[in-house]
């Protein structure tokens, strides 16, 4: 659990109390309604085009700049966004961020698959069936001639499936990885799928009998024809060691954690691939933890690593008030870096490579060797940011876009929250303009942050709230151009009883004159929700 | 001479001071034994669902281990030894079968732990609500064709 403003506790993923059953219980209902909706839906072409997609991965290019050119909406014409369409999901808590190709959205639908939806009208094409939970975004990838889908299942691992028809074509899984939780995006570029690797041990560590810690997060490289493994890196090179034992019996181990859960970036001139890490699990700490890695795409060998937060020991053990056992003492911040590394020329063509921290901080670095070039404090930062799942740039005007959460976790209280968007100088870290958000609580009983990732494109930045409110700003004085209320419920295509909630997580897609984007990730307390939303312009029609 | 078995039934509230005191002491050993073995101890006991098999077979141990004996040779859990209650077979009022005692009756005592689930709950309220009929009979009573008397 996590203490909310006003003392409220709430439930996180791994917590075990008398919610679960009440949640199984929905689940089981949300499945059957999900298989009845499919069958009852209006069946269309199960054929989708596969020529042109809007996204290189969950960068929409390499650079993770997440900076969309392919798009008709523009500063001029976006108060004609109107609902298009809307489709329910199976659970209450989507976390998969789409494909989209010229006439089909690619979206995992946790506790039924991944799904292939007609742009058009939302009606379903083809449904890979796979129970479990898909979290990342959908990737495309050519195997041999056939046109495939790449996804993580958390707990699964790496799918490759035909994108025509949603056949799956091999399903491979980190093999030296102990109890990994495959939480993050990969990037795909030039044959090979950079996978990252968090644990399960983040949870299990709230079982007072659990040996904590011994396990490491990492990163894999798998071949895309085979799915074969070509390398597999630790963020702790050092295998965990026994540093006591509590209760007469149950062991305590270190190091561990520095989990990657954040999409890493992939950068084919230097031939390196950067990601972050999160917080170490146990005590004593390393050295690796709440940093950034720059690695060899070949080989997988460190090239440098640059720790920004030192001795950040955390796990779920520190979300129940006093503390379960395994929770570290003392217990750290929890300031990872879940949102994935930028790399953009600033206006004097030096190159940056461009990180945000949960703790609110945002440093420039030089991709060589991690050196700092300026970094930024924005705000207070907590365990769910600060800057949590992505930042965005807008590489021509100069300008990084910092969605920033502040949502109280245990933070300095002596630092005012920033809570909302900003937009800094690419160049220098210097304010450019902000936004801050009002907390619409207590009529909403919600936090008005902004946790999701967010798009840009060249005229405009747009965000969604933790309060459920799709917003979209104008790039230049981030004055608000078109806001929209997720927070009620929707007709949907598929038939499925679907409404909005918080959004957070990978945030909106931006594709033609279409904004897409799921609602209701509560995994952390949001409020929850099911539905995905088709916004289009007006009097359009999707290409 | 015996008394006849409906003179002999045990206490209400006694059966369930007994019950809770099981529902202590057992899952207490279940606990200690998890710690000994340490079969929720390490991440490789989460790659697949047997840890949970492994926890519930030493829950039976536990129970077994507290109540084994006196069930076999007196009908008595701990807890019920505590309070001075004990199982015999019904009608008869003889010792009860420590099969049906172990495969039947114990079948239900994991229910009691259900009881917190928003979901789940009217199962041990049912079982457990049959108490108050005259003969005092649950229906893991019914079920194993047992009663609860004094002793």
């Amino acid at each position: 659990m996590i203490r909310r403003p006003g003392g409220r506790l709430v439930t996180t993923t791994f917590s075990m109390n008398h919610v679960e059953g009440k949640r199984i219980a929905q689940a089981m209902l949300f499945a059957v309604a999900a298989l009845v909706a499919h069958t009852s839906a209006a069946k269309c072409d199960p054929k989708p085009g596969l020529t042109h997609f809007y996204s290189d991965g969950w960068g929409i290019e390499l650079n993770n700049q997440r900076m969309q050119h392919d798009t008709a909406i523009n500063r001029a014409n976006v108060s004609r966004l109107k609902l298009a369409w809307a489709y329910g999901f199976s659970n209450m808590k989507p976390r998969s961020w789409p494909l989209v190709s010229e006439d089909t959205i690619f979206i995992g639908d946790s506790g039924l698959g991944v799904v292939a939806l007609d742009r058009a009208t939302g009606c379903t094409r083809w449904v890979h069936k796979q129970g479990g939970e898909i979290g990342s975004a959908i990737l495309h990838a050519k195997i041999g001639e056939r046109d495939a889908l790449l996804y993580l299942h958390r707990t699964e691992g790496l799918y490759a499936i035909d994108a025509l028809t949603g056949a799956e074509i091999w399903h491979a899984h980190a093999a030296e990885a102990v109890a990994p939780f495959y939480s993050g995006t990969p990037v795909v570029h030039d044959g090979v799928a950079y996978v990252p690797l968090s644990s399960i041990e983040v949870g299990l560590a709230m079982i007072p009998f659990y040996g904590c810690c011994t396990t490491r997060g990492g990163m894999s490289a798998f071949d895309v024809q085979t799915g074969k493994e070509l390398w597999y890196r630790p963020t702790i090179e050092e295998p965990a060691q026994k540093t006591g034992t509590r209760w007469f019996f149950v062991g305590q181990y270190a190091p561990s954690g520095a989990p990657v859960w954040g999409a890493p970036m992939l950068d084919p001139e230097r031939g390196l691939v950067f990601f972050g890490t999160g917080e170490n699990y146990s005590r004593p700490t390393t050295d690796t933890s709440d940093a950034i890695f720059a690695v060899d795409a070949k080989t997988g060998a460190r090239r440098w690593v640059h720790q920004f937060t030192e001795g950040d020991a955390y796990n779920t053990a520190c979300d129940i008030p006093g503390g379960l056992p395994n929770c570290p003492e003392p217990r750290g911040p929890d300031f990872d870096f879940g949102a994935p590394p930028i790399l953009l020329n600033d206006a004097n063509g030096r190159a940056l490579l461009i990180v945000g921290q949960k703790s609110g901080d945002i440093y420039a670095l030089n991709p060589g060797d991690g050196a700092i070039v300026w970094q930024r404090r924005i705000g207070r930062g907590g365990a769910l940011g600060g800057a949590h799942w992505g930042l965005a740039a807008n590489e021509q005007k100069g300008l990084l876009f910092v969605p920033i959460s502040d949502i109280e976790t245990w933070s300095d209280e002596s630092i005012p929250p920033a809570t909302g968007l900003h937009a800094i100088d690419t160049a220098t870290g210097a304010t450019r303009w902000e936004h801050p958000r009002v907390n619409r609580c207590p009529d909403r009983n919600c936090f008005g942050g902004l946790s999701s990732a967010i798009v840009a494109t060249p005229e405009l930045v747009v965000a969604g709230s933790l309060d459920g409110f799709l917003e979209i700003y104008d790039a230049d004085t981030g004055a608000t151009l078109w806001s929209n209320d997720s927070w009620k419920p929707f007709e949907t295509a598929n038939g499925m009883k679907a409404s909005g909630g918080a959004y957070d997580a990978h945030g909106p897609m931006v594709a033609g004159d279409q904004v897409i984007v799921s609602s209701g990730y509560g995994s952390f307390g949001q409020k929850e929700g099911n539905v995905l939303l088709v916004y289009q312009l007006e009097g359009e029609t999707a290409p | 001479m015996t008394r006849p078995l409906e003179d002999r039934l045990a206490g209400r509230g006694r059966r369930l001071v007994a019950t809770l005191i099981d529902m202590v002491l057992v899952p207490a050993l279940t606990v200690l034994l998890v710690m000994i073995t340490g079969v929720m101890e390490d991440a490789e006991d989460y790659r697949d669902s047997m840890w949970m098999l492994n926890v519930f077979l030493l829950a039976v141990l536990s129970y077994l281990i507290l109540n084994g004996y006196w069930l076999f040779t007196r009908g008595q859990t701990v807890g019920k030894r505590l309070m001075g209650v004990a199982i015999v077979a019904s009608p008869s009022g003889e010792r009860a079968a420590f099969w049906k005692l172990v495969c039947i009756r114990a079948l239900f005592f994991p229910l009691l732990f259900v009881v917190i689930s928003p979901v789940l709950m009217l199962l041990p309220i049912v079982d457990q609500g049959f108490v108050f009929r005259k003969n005092r009979r649950c229906v893991h009573d019914l079920a194993a064709g047992t009663s609860v008397v004094k002793v």
